[in-house]
């Protein structure tokens, strides 16, 4: 593999926090490129700004008003003379404007994601289903465009809920999600036609006070579905992309955060399963590729899938970001036969401009990888966050395990209270899933995670929840 | 029984308090305020209008934020940073002497003769909607309390819970904290005055009225 | 004792004029101040006949100094004159001019607003043995010889609301109204009904208030005259003032004053002279029809002669309006004519068709004013084509939409009708067929699950969304530099990229919503149809009326800087395919002041709007007032466009004003706070007069957002707040919506 360093001498900015940024500055190292790292206040104690002064002394480590700041990010990188920009995920990482600022301002830098145009095209929601409808890549049956049209939208729900009975979908339900939505707010189901027009104005004057705009979507609600997602790598050519696999990513919490995170999605090889699934994964495989290229995608991404009880796909999202889950792909990757992929360090590589440098027939997957999330949440009381300190934290070292996380574990540390409680990726390889998941219950049993808080409770974990989860992974 | 006596003996030991001026972002800094020894003054006009004395300005993305004093006072000493550096986000400027007035003696005073009560736990903190409206309208002193009242909405990690009252029921006398900003944990956030005490604490702030002289 | 009293009277006759002249060095005031010092040291030591002897001596020389300093006075002697506590008020007309009078609404300072005094009363004509009792509706400030709680005159937003109720009680009651201005302002406060707001209020009833109005001017400070000035016969006192603003208001802007600074006495004085202000000017530039005499050094209340002949003047006034729109207009005005002052007895009250006439005439009054005050540099040839081709225009619109659209409108209705009544009949029944129908040919229901159009792409013309895309983008976005949110320390916003915010964010933070100012170009570009703009009267430029000093070279530089001739832009557009008449009014060109050229346009786009049956919009993208350098010039827009406004509304059109950045003063006082559609962008400020002034006057310290549009809408100034980037889609709802029935698409 060719350094980029070689050409050029990079300095890469990393715009975020806790176990990413410490992944991302571990895959600067090995590429042999500087970096500079950001902490917040709150932040001052995380493991990453340890890491950074380690590996970059006290000037590749600025402190800042936020990490939301975009302002922020680029006075530091000025200061600091960096020369591309690392979004990690969160935060800026989907963010178009960011990107084009970061190529558009006066003194360019490099965003190492996909270019602004496709983050800007694929991270809308209806470009990106009239994309894939476009090269005949299923999406969830409904309206591909906002609709305001009263009459129009009552039409689509009744072809809705009749296309279901025919497909002999027991009480088929439609979702009525505002255009410009998202994250879960302005979204109802309508169980039956006759509650739909109160619903559509419902979310029609929600739309309209919160967006200044009226369209709504309208699709079917598929139930008990998995979540499987197809890790692609181009460079910047955008004309060759290759995959890593797919994952599945179907164990969450009731608030549909991920907990565990399997490659590959499914293995029909030790399950039995009511569809085709090596055909499942190969067509979703081969869909996504055809998306990248049409799009001229230009770094990591992840085509993010919900395949029915019955083996059909539709696709829900595209991430244009490397996501936290990216480390069990790379798991059980390797490129020209070499293993111990790190597609952190791929995606700066490709990003700086670098070629490829090799295709999809050098890329082999084998084994199966699990990754936990361990994170401080109460799971018997609707996931709600443990705050306070942890007083210990420590594993045995595996060769078949690798953690990201940080957390220390030389000291105790106060839980930030601003950001998402994760604690901890826990990333475990099987030759199969057996051994996958034997080991898996094996770290969850040997690891050692203990905290207080302030009222002097014990700390509560999802480690529990996380084993309880084990046995039935990718069992469909 | 308050010793408004005694309080105000010690306060007088100690008239001032220290500013710190930190720069609220990352930027290259330009003094204003070059040196110590600059008198400075804080917002002033009707409804806090006019800005305070310019301290410096910080320079980031080629927009330069002014940095006005949040008091009036005397600049103490400058930071450790030279003019045109760059500072980073919650570095020391320099800080600022400022002499009490009265309504902070009053509120130091109260601090020590209220019951207060203290965030359980680090977070944002909101009063229950009833609560808020009647504070808004009304303002603090209208609203009483009672040990077990569901009084505060605890807001972290994007999921909010429910805090009860637990203490002498009174009037809230006192707010310490404001709704945008994160409350460190046992930091007070009310102050209580039983209705029977009310008198007592009234008579300590025309007391600090009368004797306490400000000065620049 | 009898000395004692003259000299006493020498004395306050000494005071007075050092009132008048005050600062200035004049040698006939220093003179009589000698004489009389001189005479009252001496006196004592004088025998009683010397001393009357020497004293009449010094009475004659004071009357003949007092004849020489009134050919002397300058416009800043007059104004401190009108301003003077011995003027004759209000109170001292009616007791002296009327017969008999009955105050409305007021006991001193018992009043809503002690500064606006109504009356009703009595003029008693004798005819032969008969006796006429002839009401009149008296209105005018009072400013009670310096009784503090008059204000100085200085009307209230509610004086004046009273005063326009008790026009319009005059109109039911069909008799004759009579104004006496007396105010160097009005009270620029907000408070409802608002300054502004109220004064463009009584402009637009005026406007059409079917009774004569005779006004008298005194002092005649600019929106606050014409609260009550709109009238068909404006009659001005010698000594008065009718100004666009006080010299020193005036010096304040020429001086570049700021925060309460005093100007220079001289510069006062010399902005005085340059707006031409006296009677003189104005009975010489047109604005009042004539000038009426007060004695030397200007009327007090001891000057009975003059009462006299103000009452005359009055009832001669309005009898000649009266004969003009009467039908049987010969004789009598004639003989009125002839005999001027003859006491011919005319009854006031007009019958309905002499009332249009008297609209009509007033309106063309108006119309016709200020024609001098800026140019038309077209040759005459296409000027007169201009009237055939708005004629032609005017001619197919009528056949168009009147005659055939009518028609074609009732086919319409009818049909609808029938329509609606076949639906209530077969509407019970086809329920009943659709079932039957749907079990006869069940094999097609199925057809309806269109799988095809549930997955495969649909077809969508992504046209009417704009999704952050526009058509212009400012040159504000073209600078890489963070902007500061004014917001931040309230909402938190962080720092903005300009090119974002001035680009896809149209001027908007995303944080909390504040409007940045964009230039007037973003609006033309991204609310009207692209390539839709026809730009008309282009032809008519601002010019320099006054010879006011410097301001050509002022005017030259906006000309040159925004490539336009006047403040104010007339054009045709179309708003997704609706014809809009629009005046634009740009902060860029002098403040967005507005001055005869800009009035002139905003009248002929009103008739032309009229004319071809357009709705009509007011963008104003900034408005300071009226252009001071203009004069009464600027202020007599207020009623000419207002009364154009009126004409447009009443035949039925639809008149909008939007507000985007400031606007304030004079055009909020009239044609634009006469709409009952003003909608404003969130970044506007809207009032009668800045915070400086209302400090200035009032002494009151203004709340920092005491302008935006969100107390504006909370006062009842305007209708609705709008986000800029909504503004394409709600100007085309409200031209749907809104509006009467003399509109090309109704």
């Amino acid at each position: 593999m060719k350094n980029p360093s070689e050409s050029k001498k990079h300095k890469v900015l990393i715009a975020n926090r806790g176990e990413i940024a410490i992944r991302i500055m571990q895959a600067c190292r090995k590429l042999g490129l500087a970096f500079v790292a950001l902490f917040t206040e709150p932040d001052k104690h995380s493991e990453h700004c340890v890491l950074a002064r380690k590996l970059g002394g006290d000037e590749s480590l600025f402190r800042v008003s936020s990490y939301l700041d975009a302002n922020e990010i680029f006075a530091v990188a000025d200061q600091a003379g960096a020369t591309a920009i690392h979004p990690g995920y969160g935060f800026f990482a989907e963010d178009y404007r960011f990107a084009r600022r970061v190529a558009q301002r006066e003194r360019k830098l490099i965003f190492i994601g996909p270019s602004w145009q496709v983050i800007r095209e694929l991270g809308d929601k209806i470009n990106t289903k009239r994309l894939a409808r476009k090269l005949g890549v299923p999406t969830v049956p409904g309206s591909d465009k906002p609709v305001t049209d009263d009459l129009e939208a009552e039409n689509i729900a009744k072809s809705l809920f009749e296309f279901q009975k025919e497909l002999g979908v027991g009480n088929p339900v439609i979702l009525v999600k505002a255009s410009a939505g998202g994250g879960g707010m302005g979204i109802e189901e309508v169980p039956d036609l006759d509650k739909f027009r109160s619903v559509l104005r419902r979310i029609k004057s929600y739309s309209k006070r919160q967006f200044r705009d009226e369209g709504v979507l309208i699709e079917q609600r598929i139930f008990d579905f998995n979540h499987l997602e197809v890790q692609i790598l181009s460079d910047r050519t955008g004309q060759n992309p290759v995959h890593f696999g797919t994952r599945n990513c179907s164990v969450q919490s009731p608030g549909h955060q991920k907990r565990i995170e399997v490659a590959p999605g499914f293995d029909p090889s030790s399950l039995r399963y009511a569809f085709d699934a090596k055909k499942v994964i190969e067509d979703i495989t081969e869909y996504s590729l055809r998306m990248a290229r049409e799009a001229g995608y230009d770094s990591v991404g992840t085509w993010e899938w919900i395949v029915s009880p019955t083996g059909q796909p539709f696709l829900m999202e595209v991430n244009t970001r490397i996501q936290v889950e990216n480390g069990v792909s790379a798991r059980i990757a390797a490129i020209k036969g070499k293993g111990d992929v790190d597609l952190i360090a791929e995606q700066i590589r490709v990003g700086l401009g670098a070629p490829m440098g090799y295709t999809q027939k050098d890329i082999t997957l084998n084994g199966v990888g699990i990754e936990y999330r361990i994170i401080a949440e109460d799971t018997d009381n609707k996931f709600a966050p443990w705050v306070g300190r942890i007083t210990s934290f420590g594993w045995p070292e595996q060769d078949w395990l690798k953690m990201h996380s940080q957390v220390p574990t030389d000291r105790e540390y106060e839980i930030p209270t601003d950001f998402d409680p994760n604690l901890a990726l826990a990333i475990i390889w099987g030759k199969d899933l057996a051994q996958a998941k034997e080991r898996g219950v094996e770290f969850l049993n040997s690891l050692t995670l203990q905290g207080v808080n302030a009222s002097g409770e014990a700390m509560k974990s999802n480690v529990e929840f996380l084993k309880r989860k084990t046995e039935g992974i990718l069992a469909f | 029984m308050i010793d408004v006596k005694e309080l105000l003996r010690e306060l007088r030991e100690e008239p001032y308090e220290k500013i710190s001026i930190r720069a609220p972002h990352s930027g290259k800094v330009e003094f204003v305020a070059k040196e110590p020894g600059v008198r400075v003054v804080g917002p002033s006009g009707t409804w806090k209008e006019v800005p305070g004395t310019l301290l410096a300005r910080l320079e980031r993305e080629n927009v330069k934020k002014p940095l006005h004093a949040p008091q009036k006072g005397e600049v103490m000493s400058l930071g450790e940073i030279a003019n045109g550096q760059f500072a980073q986000a919650g570095q020391e400027l320099m800080t600022i002497r400022h002499y009490l007035t009265r309504e902070e003696v009053i509120s130091r005073i109260l601090r020590r003769s209220l019951s207060l009560f203290l965030a359980p736990e680090k977070g944002k903190y909101y009063f229950f909607p009833d609560v808020d409206i009647k504070i808004k309208t009304k303002g603090s002193q209208s609203v009483h309390i009672e040990d077990g009242m569901e009084l505060f909405i605890l807001s972290r990690m994007k999921r909010e819970a429910s805090i009860r009252y637990s203490g002498p029921s009174g009037i809230i006398y006192a707010v310490y904290f404001d709704t945008n900003d994160s409350v460190e944990r046992n930091s007070p956030l009310i102050g209580v005055c039983p209705e029977d005490q009310l008198g007592q604490i009234q008579e300590v702030v025309s007391r600090v009225q009368s004797d306490w002289e400000e000065r620049d | 004792m009898d000395i004692e009293k003259r000299i006493q009277e020498l004395r306050d006759r000494l005071k007075y004029i050092l009132d008048i002249f005050g600062p200035d060095e004049n040698t006939n005031v220093i003179m009589l101040e000698a004489k009389l010092g001189e005479y009252v040291a001496r006196e004592p030591g004088l025998p009683k006949q010397e001393a009357i002897r020497q004293l009449e001596t010094l009475e004659e020389l004071f009357r003949f100094l007092e004849k020489k300093l009134e050919r002397e006075l300058t416009p800043m002697n007059k104004v401190r004159i009108v301003r003077h506590p011995q003027r004759i008020c209000l109170k001292d007309i009616l007791e002296n001019v009327y017969d008999n009078y009955t105050e409305i609404g007021g006991q001193d300072d018992y009043s809503i607003d002690p500064s606006m005094l109504i009356a009703r009363a009595y003029i008693t004509r004798r005819q032969g043995k008969k006796v006429h009792n002839q009401a009149v509706m008296v209105i005018g400030q009072e400013k009670g010889h310096g009784q503090e709680f008059r204000n100085g005159g200085s009307v209230k937003p509610w004086g004046n609301a009273k005063a326009l109720h008790y026009m319009k009680v005059a109109e039911t009651e069909n008799i004759p109204i009579h104004t006496y201005i007396f105010t160097p302002g009005s009270y620029p406060i907000e408070d409802y009904p608002g300054a502004a707001q109220q004064i463009a209020k009584n402009l637009y009833e005026m406007g059409g208030l079917k009774v004569p109005i005779v006004a008298v001017i005194s002092e005649g400070g600019s929106g606050g005259a014409e609260a009550i000035g709109l009238a068909d016969t404006r009659i001005m006192m010698s000594h008065g003032y009718y100004s666009v603003i006080s010299p020193e208001g005036a010096a304040a802007i020429e001086g570049r004053l700021r925060g309460g600074q005093r100007a220079e006495p001289r510069l006062i004085e010399h902005c005085a002279k340059q707006l031409k202000m006296t009677a003189d000017d104005n009975r010489a530039m047109g604005f009042v029809d004539w000038k009426i005499n007060e004695p030397e050094l200007g009327a007090r209340p001891e000057h009975y002669d003059f009462f006299r002949k103000l009452r005359k003047s009055v009832i001669s006034s309005t009898d000649e309006i009266v004969l003009n729109v009467r039908g049987m207009r010969l004789f009598r005005s004639l003989a009125l004519r002839r005999h001027k002052g003859a006491d011919v007895y005319v009854r006031w009250s007009l019958d309905s068709r002499a009332k249009e006439r008297l609209l009509w005439a007033r309106y063309m009054k108006f119309r016709r004013m200020a024609q001098d005050a800026y140019l038309d540099k077209r040759h005459w040839f296409s000027r007169s084509s201009e009237w055939t081709g708005e004629f032609f225009s005017s001619l197919y619109s009528y056949f168009r939409y009147d005659l055939f659209g009518k028609q074609h409108k009732k086919v319409a209705e009818l049909a609808e009708d029938m329509h609606a009544e076949i639906q209530v009949v077969v509407g019970r029944s086809s329920r009943y067929c659709k079932n039957v129908m749907s079990k006869l040919f069940f094999g097609k229901d199925k057809k309806d699950v269109d799988q095809a159009g549930l997955t495969s792409l649909s077809a969508w013309d992504e046209g009417g969304q704009n999704s952050g895309k526009w058509q212009y983008v400012s040159p504000q976005a073209k600078a890489d530099r963070a902007v500061i949110c004014p917001n931040t320390s309230v909402h938190g916003c962080l720092d903005q990229w300009a090119p974002d915010l001035f680009g896809e964010w149209a001027g908007v933070c995303s944080f909390c919503g504040h409007h940045f100012p964009m230039e007037y170009q973003w609006y033309l570009h991204n609310i009207f149809d692209p390539g839709s703009i026809y730009e008309v009267f282009t032809e008519i430029e601002s010019t320099n009326p006054l010879k006011f000093e410097g301001f050509d070279l002022k005017l030259d530089e906006a000309k040159r800087k925004t490539g336009h001739k006047c403040g104010c832009m007339t054009f045709e557009a179309r708003i997704e395919g609706t014809s809009v008449m629009v005046a634009m009014f740009m902060g860029a060109f002098r403040g967005g002041s507005v001055g005869a050229a800009e009035g002139e346009k905003f009248i002929r786009a009103m008739e032309r709007a009229r004319k071809k049956q357009l709705p009509f919009l007011s963008y104003v993208h900034g408005t300071a007032g009226i252009r001071i350098q203009e004069g009464v010039n600027g202020v007599i827009q207020m009623p000419r466009c207002t009364m154009a406004v009126r004409r447009y509304t009443e035949a039925g059109g639809l008149y909008l004003v939007l507000y985007d950045t400031n606007s304030y003063a004079g055009p909020v006082a009239s044609f634009l706070g006469c709409s009952p559609y003003q909608f404003s962008v969130r970044s506007a400020n809207i009032g009668f007069a800045g915070p400086g002034v209302i400090k200035e006057t009032t002494g009151m310290d203004i709340p920092p957002n005491y302008h935006n549009a969100y107390q504006a809408l909370s006062r009842g100034h305007i209708q609705g707040i709008w986000d800029r980037r909504e503004v394409r889609g709600n100007l085309f709802q409200s031209l749907q919506t809104m509006g009467g029935r003399n509109l090309y698409y109704r």
